[in-house]
């Protein structure tokens, strides 16, 4: 076996338990005689603080307008016709309609100074959720499908990733980590219900096991291994107390009408019940019945109808994690592909612009009630500390306590981090 | 009489002789991409795996040309045959079947319409499967269909050859990374916004392939029907462009005689009856600095071009400055970056598109015939020469150019005719081998095996059904679009429900297709395989036990049913220790079933 095959394999196999992680580490040092008692110490705690941390990125498909959102430049030509209001946090103002948001401003962080290259849909996409440009010889795994590997618990019995809509997978860490997609918030997905009584079920599991082994022999080895652990992990979720997680019925009618009723905001509160139960990264895209942010036309009426949705999803999501205690282990991630032009275009609406965007963060340990970064008046350009996507994932990554710079070896044998460079932006640990 | 006789004769021979001769070609082919392997193996001292049995080949050739696993009775069939050239024989007939030209024409479909930029896209789904399912059935070469695809225009619920341009809206930097990538296996569209990294590709030569396209216009054929489009060429008569170039070649001019009070501005009063009335609110909206609700002379020259519409028809393409993206950015004239040396200026739209198709498919263009080659090649075998399919090019590594370069000079001569290619591959004895696990290693030698692949969705869905017993409904349902709401572009039939869950875009690397839950929920707990895995009622299971009173005879039956082989003998050993645990035929025949239908076997190539 090669050492490119070997690590496939390993990669692909379930993971190491942390337990034996440390066991292991903590063998071969001792042997080497490299590793004092307080190293171990250390290094458990490390592995502690990881312990039960989440992260629900809330994805603004078609990339939202920063100047109808969080940096509203009213009484400029750039602004239009947007209205700002005022927040819990005095001096920071944000765009009208975002109520609810504005009410949580002090625990949420706002980025006006993101700043990017990329201004086509899918490559953005991409590279917003990996932390890499797209290219053909490799598929990069998404950044939350990265941090679910180092996060996740192997024993938990729902999928490590679940995202609301459609994203990007997991690509070469595995299906362990790959998303499990939710297309309809709020109720049992598709297909989880058992069709015969659990005993016989698990019967059928077990020949279904035993008769792999023939496939297994005559080359399909590695097909029967990825079989056999998606099988596992799925039996393992239709089997669990915990699917009910994803019904929300028996939430108070109150808190469903705080979070709107939309599916976003439904993907929002499954979001919250998600991470209550254990699940590491859950994504939530916006569907909305306004269609999504790319307002090349109407971006007035359309960003109205659209921060209707997102507003209460978001804000009640911020509010609702603090309320039970999550949200010093939960980082709530908001953003889109890239942000749009200052000037407004002939049909009223606004083009693609990478140049400056916006990003709201909270949770985790970041400081709240702080905006990082400024642009310029008009908002074509950014004034002040300027933040890439890396330097954002890199943030994500601190607040996590997951090494950003860890690598993952792709089937190629090419070592690949986490994320590839970028600095976490100071100023959001307080 | 005897004159004509004679000539019909000869005719028929002719037909004949090229016949034969092309069959010939196929074969000599084959041993040439065999020969070339089996080299590179013996240098680097790899035994190759051996010819897989009938039963493994037959399953196999059946899914990769006419998209399903063979019956029970064709395995059995198949096996007793003691025709040497029987493997050709049931080559030739699958690629005369009709499910050839369906199952390829879903494969195209997915290559072509899974990247579409908009769900609108589904519009042609119908349209284009019914013009490729035909252009195959007639084996359409591949430079026609090519030249088809790029030279449409009509109602794309008409004529699916628009699939390609209204898959991206007409965007010509969509499109023009979409023709390369599809045509050419080049992905040369990340040079849209940089020189490629590691290609030889510049951001010019990018453009220069999206200026063959800025006037494909995407429209509505009717403004207040959302379901209603046509690709069309772009009218010069409408140009924008030119109206305003002329406009601005004029603006002295036109100011003095619209003017009349001569104050130096021009109010929506004096606008009226100049060619300005029509655009004067417009200009007042993006020209009027001082907003005083007039247009000086000044202000009227400097206002910013208008913004490039993609897909709605320019005059020009323009290569957008990245340091000032609100600007037009540069001309950019088209020029075919393979094979042209020369700028060609001025052509309409059809004329560019045409010139490019020509110039695509010409024999000078080796990636054209290299593309397809890999990608059927990659598709059959498992593993490409290039990998990913789609990435190929000069600067990428190629497992084995001997073998490819064999294939496509033959497949070039053979004027791009898809079914010589098909023969040529499945008649290769690298084919024909077993299947091994995939070996990840740059260094080694490619091809010794046959890999397992995955079932592509439409593969998967005409095997289940077969299997089960299910005749496909030939309604499928209302046409897209029709159906209001968020789901109007949704699943209409069975088989589109199932490929939301199992199809994936087929030039995905096998690597990555690792299969996911809801797959596995599906074919554990759906109703509808459910509801054919049992025992009683009117299934092909209650079937075969009422028809195989002997239990070793239900377990072929079964294995031959669902895995297209027969069991080996621990398979029977632990069926029939099963069998006897649960001591209840029928349900332990259903768990078997179950059991058989949830294997990786069912859902791979093997």
């Amino acid at each position: 076996m090669t050492i490119a095959q070997h690590d496939h394999v390993q990669l692909l196999g379930s993971s190491v338990s942390r337990r034996s992680f440390l066991y292991q580490v903590a063998a071969t040092a001792c042997a080497a005689g490299t590793l004092s008692l307080r190293d171990l110490v250390t290094l458990e705690a490390a592995e502690l603080k990881k312990q039960g941390k989440h992260l629900v990125v809330l994805w603004m498909a078609g990339g939202p307008s920063q100047f109808e959102c969080f940096d509203p430049k009213t009484g400029t030509d750039s602004g239009g016709e947007t209205k700002s209001i005022k927040t819990s946090v005095s001096g920071i103002q944000i765009a009208e309609g975002w109520d609810v948001t504005a009410k949580t401003m002090q625990d949420i962080a706002l980025i006006r100074s993101m700043t990017n290259k990329e201004g086509s849909h899918p490559r953005a996409t991409y590279q917003l959720h990996t932390g890499y440009a797209p290219t053909g010889s490799v598929k990069h795994p998404a950044f939350g499908c990265s941090l679910a590997k180092e996060l996740a618990n192997p024993d938990f019995d729902l999928p490590a990733v679940v995202s609301v809509g459609p994203t990007q997978g997991s690509a070469f860490l595995g299906v362990n980590f790959e998303p499990f997609v939710v297309d309809q918030p709020g109720s049992l997905p598709q297909n989880t219900r058992v069709v015969t009584d659990t005993d016989r079920y698990r019967r059928r599991l077990g020949v279904l096991n035993q008769l792999e082994d023939e496939f297994a022999s005559r080359g399909g080895q590695q097909v029967v291994e990825n079989h056999r652990q998606l099988y596992a992990k799925t039996a393992k979720m239709v089997t669990s107390s915990n699917l009910k997680a994803f019904q929300i019925d028996d939430e108070p009618q109150a808190l469903k009408d705080r979070y709107g009723n939309s599916d976003f905001g439904r993907g929002c509160m499954l979001a919250r019940r998600l991470v209550e139960t254990g699940v590491t990264f859950v994504e939530v895209s916006m569907r909305g019945r306004m269609g999504n942010w790319d307002t090349h036309q109407d971006n007035f009426d359309r960003t109205r109808g659209l921060v209707a949705d997102v507003d209460p999803g978001f804000g009640t999501l911020v509010s609702d994690l603090k309320d039970r205690g999550l949200l010093e282990k939960t980082v709530v991630l908001w953003i889109g592909e890239f942000g749009r032009t200052p000037k407004i275009n002939p049909r009223g609406g606004r083009d693609h612009y990478p140049r400056v965007f916006n990003a709201a963060i909270a949770g985790g340990g970041i400081k709240g009630g702080q905006v990082i970064g400024a642009s310029s008046k008009d908002g074509s350009d950014i004034v002040d500390n300027p933040v890439t996507p890396n330097d954002l994932f890199c943030t994500v990554c601190q607040a996590l306590s997951v090494d950003a710079a860890k690598e993952n070896m792709s089937p190629l044998g090419r070592p690949m981090k986490i994320v590839d460079g970028g600095t976490p932006v100071k100023k959001l640990f307080g | 009489m005897k004159i004509r006789q004679a000539v019909w004769s000869c005719l028929l021979g002719l037909c004949f002789i090229s016949h034969a001769r092309a069959e010939d070609s196929a074969a000599r082919v084959a041993g040439q991409v065999d020969q070339a392997i089996l080299k590179e193996l013996k240098a680097a001292k790899i035994e190759p795996a051996k010819l897989a049995n009938d039963e493994d080949f037959l399953r196999r050739v059946s899914i990769d040309l006419a998209g399903a696993v063979p019956t029970a009775r064709e395995v059995t069939l198949f096996g007793l045959n003691t025709d040497p050239a029987k493997r050709t024989k049931v080559i030739d007939q699958l690629l005369a079947s009709d499910e050839y030209a369906a199952n390829w024409a879903r494969y195209w479909r997915d290559v072509i319409l899974l990247r579409a930029t908009n769900m609108r896209a589904r519009l042609v789904n119908d349209p284009f499967l019914d013009w490729m399912t035909d252009a195959l059935k007639q084996n359409r070469h591949w430079d026609k269909i090519a030249t088809d695809l790029l030279t449409a225009t009509g109602d794309v619920r008409e004529n699916g050859k628009t699939a390609l341009f209204f898959a991206h809206e007409g965007d010509a930097n969509e499109v023009a990374g979409e023709v390369s990538r599809i045509f050419m296996g080049i992905q040369i569209q990340c040079a849209n916004c940089h020189n490629h990294p590691w290609d030889r590709w510049k951001r010019e030569q990018f453009h220069e392939i999206a200026a063959f396209f800025p006037r494909v216009t995407v429209r509505r054929t009717d403004p207040n029907n959302l379901g209603q489009w046509e690709v069309v060429s772009f009218d010069a008569r409408t140009d924008r462009t030119n109206v305003r170039a002329n406009i601005m070649a004029n603006a002295d001019g036109i100011f003095r005689f619209a003017d009349r009070n001569r104050d130096g501005k021009l109010s929506k009063d004096e606008a009226e009856n100049t060619p300005l009335s029509r655009l004067f609110d417009r200009i007042l909206e993006n020209g009027d600095k001082n907003k005083d609700g007039m247009i000086s002379v000044a202000e009227f020259k400097e206002m910013p071009p208008p913004p490039e519409q993609p897909g709605r028809g320019n005059a020009e393409h323009f290569m957008p400055d990245l340091n000032n993206p609100a600007s037009q950015g540069t001309k950019i004239n088209p020029k075919f970056f393979l094979t042209s040396t020369h700028t060609v200026r001025d052509l309409d739209d059809m004329d560019r598109r045409e010139w490019f198709a020509e110039e695509l498919t010409s024999a000078k263009n080796e990636w054209f015939s290299k593309a397809i080659v890999n990608r059927i090649w990659g598709e059959l075998t498992g593993q490409g020469f290039y990998m990913p399919i789609d990435d190929i090019g000069p600067d990428r590594k190629c497992s084995n150019p001997d073998a490819l370069e064999s294939l496509a000079k033959g497949f070039t001569e053979h004027g791009y005719d898809l079914k010589w290619l098909f023969r040529t591959i499945a008649l290769t004895q690298t084919y024909q081998r077993q299947v091994q696990a995939r070996v990840l290693s740059e260094d080694t030698p490619a091809f010794a095996s046959a890999t397992p692949t995955r079932l592509r969705g439409d593969q998967l869905y005409g095997s289940l059904i077969k299997v089960l017993g299910i005749t496909e409904p030939a309604n499928q349902g209302p046409r897209f679009g029709q159906a209001a709401g968020a789901n109007r572009f949704g699943p209409r039939n069975p088989r589109e429900a199932f490929n939301a869950v199992f199809g994936f875009d087929p030039s995905t690397p096998q690597d990555d297709i690792t299969g996911n839950v809801p797959q596995a929920l599906f074919l554990m707990n759906s109703p509808q395989v459910a509801s054919q895995v049992r025992a009683e009622g009117n299934t092909r299971l209650a079937d075969l036990l009422k028809k195989y009173s002997d239990d070793n005879d239900a377990f072929n039956e079964l294995y031959l049913m669902v895995l297209a082989r027969e069991p080996s003998a621990k398979e029977l050993e632990i069926c029939r220790s099963y069998v006897k645990q649960i001591n209840n035929r029928r349900e332990a025949f259903e768990d078997l079933m179950w059991s058989l239908l949830n294997s990786s076997e069912f859902l791979s190539k093997r």
